[in-house]
């Protein structure tokens, strides 16, 4: 078995619930429900005749329903993982890269914050940071937490997660960390191809990342100023944590649930498995802008590009990576998640994900100008 | 101006975007019986597979034409009238230039035996033999579609063009094929036998020489990439010259006949190579090679004043001295952009084609493969060294060099820069110097262990 490349070849458009087809839809439609039900099954106990999560939750002997999510999660992740491990299981850089992925999660995101409660400490999820995780950085967080994850929340959110991203790409966290990137890598990986790679989908990412960014920073500034100030200003505290119509609220509502759950996977079979990551996300997108200034970049290999289109068929994040190998330019994309599948699908091995400082192009060959179309 | 280009393939579609950006104003027209788009005819293979769809392999977003301002001709030149300059097409139409430029590419060669033209039996070059190929094997195109306008061409066509639809022996018999056969040991063959292999199939691989592609593989390399074969189930039949193909009384392919015997097939993909593209120009004054290609200087010039030639179809002079094609991807993009700043008048060092130190690369099944200058050439007083690895991963690297250096490079297995390979060659450096410093060449993934070299290597 090779270390790197992918390993024969892939039948991913002669498969129906890959290629938008019934199948797809019809998976799609389940995930939604099951977001929805999810996320509001209280308010929507009267319409289904009860809260048949919670029930499923009681009767497994989960605390609630948010623990049978955690496990249905894990097993989707492990299970899509195996799945994943077939396909792109020969190159060592996506084995490790899941492996980690998975652990980390089963981990941090289900086990230790099932456990923590069993010994009086909070329930905690340390593979989560704001702005992803935007409570963690609400003063009223922070004031409930003992000490040490307060400092863990805030170092960890604002200086370490940044300078990681400085010296090793985003990729560190959206694709060996994080639960919406390791489900997405996992459990969405069938579906990896549909990300639209077209201009305007790139147009709508740009503006609509940064503007979840932006939302995050004054949701985050609002419910601050409401724990300092609220009291003496019953409007502020209205507009910041008062309410189904606050900001805090809304963000949950918008952000939380609707783009991050029902969207972002419910979506999956149609939309392809990075919606959320590469449209919404606060943190992806601060990552992003450090990872601009950082280390991470695609090095190519000049003049040796087909255009075959496989790295840029399967960029889960839309990036036309073909654009740059055929002009020869290494590159660094603010949304690349350096998942390493461009690398890994070219049949050419002109794509190499490193983190240096040293030059671009080692050898600038006495290559003609290039003009793109 | 107005430029007409016959042939919107790599050699073409650069050429017009190159005028595009140089000459805002200049008329461009690109004719092409293939295919209403510029596609990638390197990625065959994986439309056939289903890892990608017609629209993944199109490096242009499909409004590209609009964009540029480059009018479409959909259809077939079949005659040049160099004096009044003038094209015709199949359906009578004509075409009148200022500029020409001949990027029409080339046609797989046809099997020189017995049956050659029974049903089943087809090719691996032209979006057409991608849909005959795909009907024989899956009954037809993938869940991702078929190109818009795939029969659009035919009317205005001729019988001796390689992008007619080909009728499926799958759909004569009722059943898809399962005994596929690949009939030529090179680059277009073994991915003919990939996809097979990709369906589950277990392809017989008929190959004339000792071994696999011996024009640039050795013995022990080819072992390697024949037993990587033969354990995905490939037939591989060494040295088995074709005799004749065998048919039904339908006329359906049943088998293929070799000097070592009879094996019952039911498909059968001739790939023993491709030829230029150039049977139309045969009256028309333009001067070709013996094997068919366009005679063309550094400034991609024919011998008749206005056209030019650029891509598969195109014969240049090599570093060798040899005249003839270059059948490559990346010489046709460097041809179509010369080409287009010669049509543009320009002389000098962006307008003159220069092929550097010979490089390529591929993938034989799922093995690397990376060659740069001279190996199997034999040239005066060559020594080899070669170092086979076998740890977490198998690799062979193999350098040959003289006394004034190294000349060539052949590896297997693993993913090397080869502009840093061609630097040593272009560098004169000498072996010890090569050996010393390979690991600045190396190209593989994150986290794959680094080729370590013994001492007792050296
Ligand atoms: C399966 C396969 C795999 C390959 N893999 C590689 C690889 O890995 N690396 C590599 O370097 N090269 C590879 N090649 C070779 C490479 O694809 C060619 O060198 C390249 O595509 C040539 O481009 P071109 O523009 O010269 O011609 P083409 O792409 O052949 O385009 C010619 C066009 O001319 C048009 N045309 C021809 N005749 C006429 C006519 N009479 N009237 C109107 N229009 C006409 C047709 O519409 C056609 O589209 C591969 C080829 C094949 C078939
Ligand atoms: S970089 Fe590799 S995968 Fe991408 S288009 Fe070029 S050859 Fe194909």
């Amino acid at each position: 078995m090779d270390l790197q490349g992918q390993n024969g070849l892939l039948s991913t458009y002669r498969e129906g619930f890959r290629a938008r087809g019934a199948a797809a839809w019809l998976i799609a439609a389940t995930l939604v429900s099951f977001y929805v039900v999810l996320y509001w099954e209280d308010r929507l106990s009267g319409a289904l005749g009860g809260r048949p999560l919670t029930w499923l939750a009681e009767s497994l002997h989960l605390r609630n329903r948010w623990y049978l999510y955690g496990f249905l999660y894990c097993v989707a992740m492990s299970a899509g993982g195996v799945y994943y491990l077939r396909r792109h299981g020969n190159s060592r850089y996506n084995r490790t890269r899941i492996a980690v992925n998975v652990g980390v999660q089963v981990v941090f995101g289900f086990t230790l914050p099932f456990v923590m409660p069993l010994f009086e400490a909070p329930e905690f999820y340390f593979s989560y940071f704001w702005p992803l995780k935007y409570d963690y950085l609400y003063p009223q967080t922070l004031t409930q937490l003992p000490t040490y994850l307060s400092v863990y929340a805030v170092v960890g959110g604002l200086v370490a997660a940044p300078a990681m991203a400085y010296f090793f790409g985003k990729r560190w966290y959206c694709s060996w960390v994080c639960g919406c990137g390791g489900l997405a890598n996992t459990f969405g990986d069938p579906y990896r191809h549909l990300t639209s790679k077209s201009t305007a989908s790139w147009r709508f990412e740009r503006v609509s990342i940064h503007s979840v960014l932006v939302i995050a920073i004054v949701t985050t500034a609002l419910v601050g100023a409401d724990f300092f100030w609220g009291e003496s200003s019953p409007r502020l505290h209205a507009a910041a944590t008062g309410g189904p119509l606050s900001v805090k609220e809304l963000y949950g509502f918008v952000v939380g649930s609707i783009l991050a759950g029902v969207i972002g996977t419910g979506l999956y079979p149609l939309l392809g498995p990075r919606s959320w990551c590469r449209n919404f996300c606060p943190m992806a997108a601060l990552l992003g802008l450090v990872q601009k200034l950082g280390r991470y970049r695609i090095t190519v290999k000049p003049d040796m590009c087909i255009s075959c289109g496989n790295c840029s068929t399967y960029c889960e994040m839309g990036i036309d990576v073909r654009s740059y190998a055929q002009r020869n330019e290494s590159f660094t994309r603010a949304s690349c998640v350096g998942c390493g599948m461009c690398a890994h699908m070219c049949p050419r091995g002109v794509l190499k994900l490193e983190n240096s400082s040293a030059p671009r192009q080692r050898a600038a060959r006495a290559s003609l100008p290039i003009v793109s179309g | 101006m107005h430029v007409v280009i016959i042939g919107n393939g790599v050699a073409g579609m650069e050429a017009a975007l190159q005028i595009r950006a140089e000459a805002p104003d200049a008329g461009v027209t690109l004719v092409s019986e293939e295919s209403d788009h510029f596609f990638s005819r390197t990625a065959l293979m994986w439309v056939h597979s289903g890892q990608m769809s017609h629209r993944d392999i199109e490096p242009l977003e499909r409004d590209a034409y609009v964009r540029h301002g480059f009018t479409r001709v959909r259809g077939r030149v079949v005659s040049l009238d160099a004096a009044s300059k003038r094209l015709t097409l199949g359906d009578g139409e004509t075409l009148d230039y200022d500029k020409l430029l001949i990027a029409c590419g080339s046609r797989p060669r046809p099997g020189p035996w017995r049956g050659s033209d029974l049903r089943g039996v087809g090719h691996f070059v032209t979006l057409q033999d991608l849909e005959w190929y795909e009907r024989e094997l899956h009954g037809g195109p993938s869940h991702a579609g078929r190109p818009p306008r795939p029969d659009q061409h035919v009317p205005s066509s001729r019988p001796d063009s390689p992008y007619l639809p080909r009728e499926a022996a799958a759909e004569a018999r009722g059943s898809l094929s399962k005994r596929p056969a690949v009939i030529g040991g090179g680059l277009i063959g073994i991915e003919a036998v990939e996809v097979a292999h990709g369906k589950g199939l277990h392809p017989h691989f008929f190959i004339r020489d000792e071994w696999f592609w011996p024009m640039a593989i050795d013995a022990t390399e080819a072992a390697w990439i024949t037993e990587r074969m033969r354990a995905h189930g490939v037939h591989v039949h060494l040295q088995h010259e074709v005799e004749h193909l065998e048919g039904d009384a339908q006329g359906n392919l049943t088998a293929v006949v070799t000097n070592h015997g009879r094996f019952e097939v039911d498909c059968a993909v001739v790939a023993i190579g491709v030829v230029p593209n150039t049977q139309w120009l045969a009256d028309s004054g333009v001067a070709l090679d013996a094997g068919g290609g366009v005679v063309v200087d550094a400034q991609q010039r024919t011998n008749v004043p206005d056209v030019f030639a650029a891509g598969d179809c195109a014969s240049v002079r090599w570093s060798t001295g040899a005249q003839r094609p270059e059948q490559l991807w990346y010489t046709g993009r460097d041809q179509g952009r010369v080409a287009a700043r010669a049509m543009l008048g320009q002389t000098g060092h962006a307008a003159t084609y220069r092929r550097p130190t010979w490089y390529n690369s591929a993938k034989l099944m799922d093995i690397e493969y990376t060659t740069v200058g001279f190996v199997n050439m034999n040239q005066p007083g060559e020594r080899e060294w070669f170092f086979e690895e076998r740890g977490a991963v198998r690799s062979t690297t193999r350098i040959v060099h003289t006394d004034t250096g190294v000349i060539g490079f052949n590896l297997l297995g693993r993913r090397w820069d080869h502009s840093v390979l061609m630097e040593f060659i272009d560098a004169g450096r000498s072996l010890a110097y090569v050996l010393d410093h390979l690991h600045e060449a190396a190209f593989d993934t994150e986290l794959v262990p680094p080729l370590v070299l013994p001492r007792e290597a050296r």
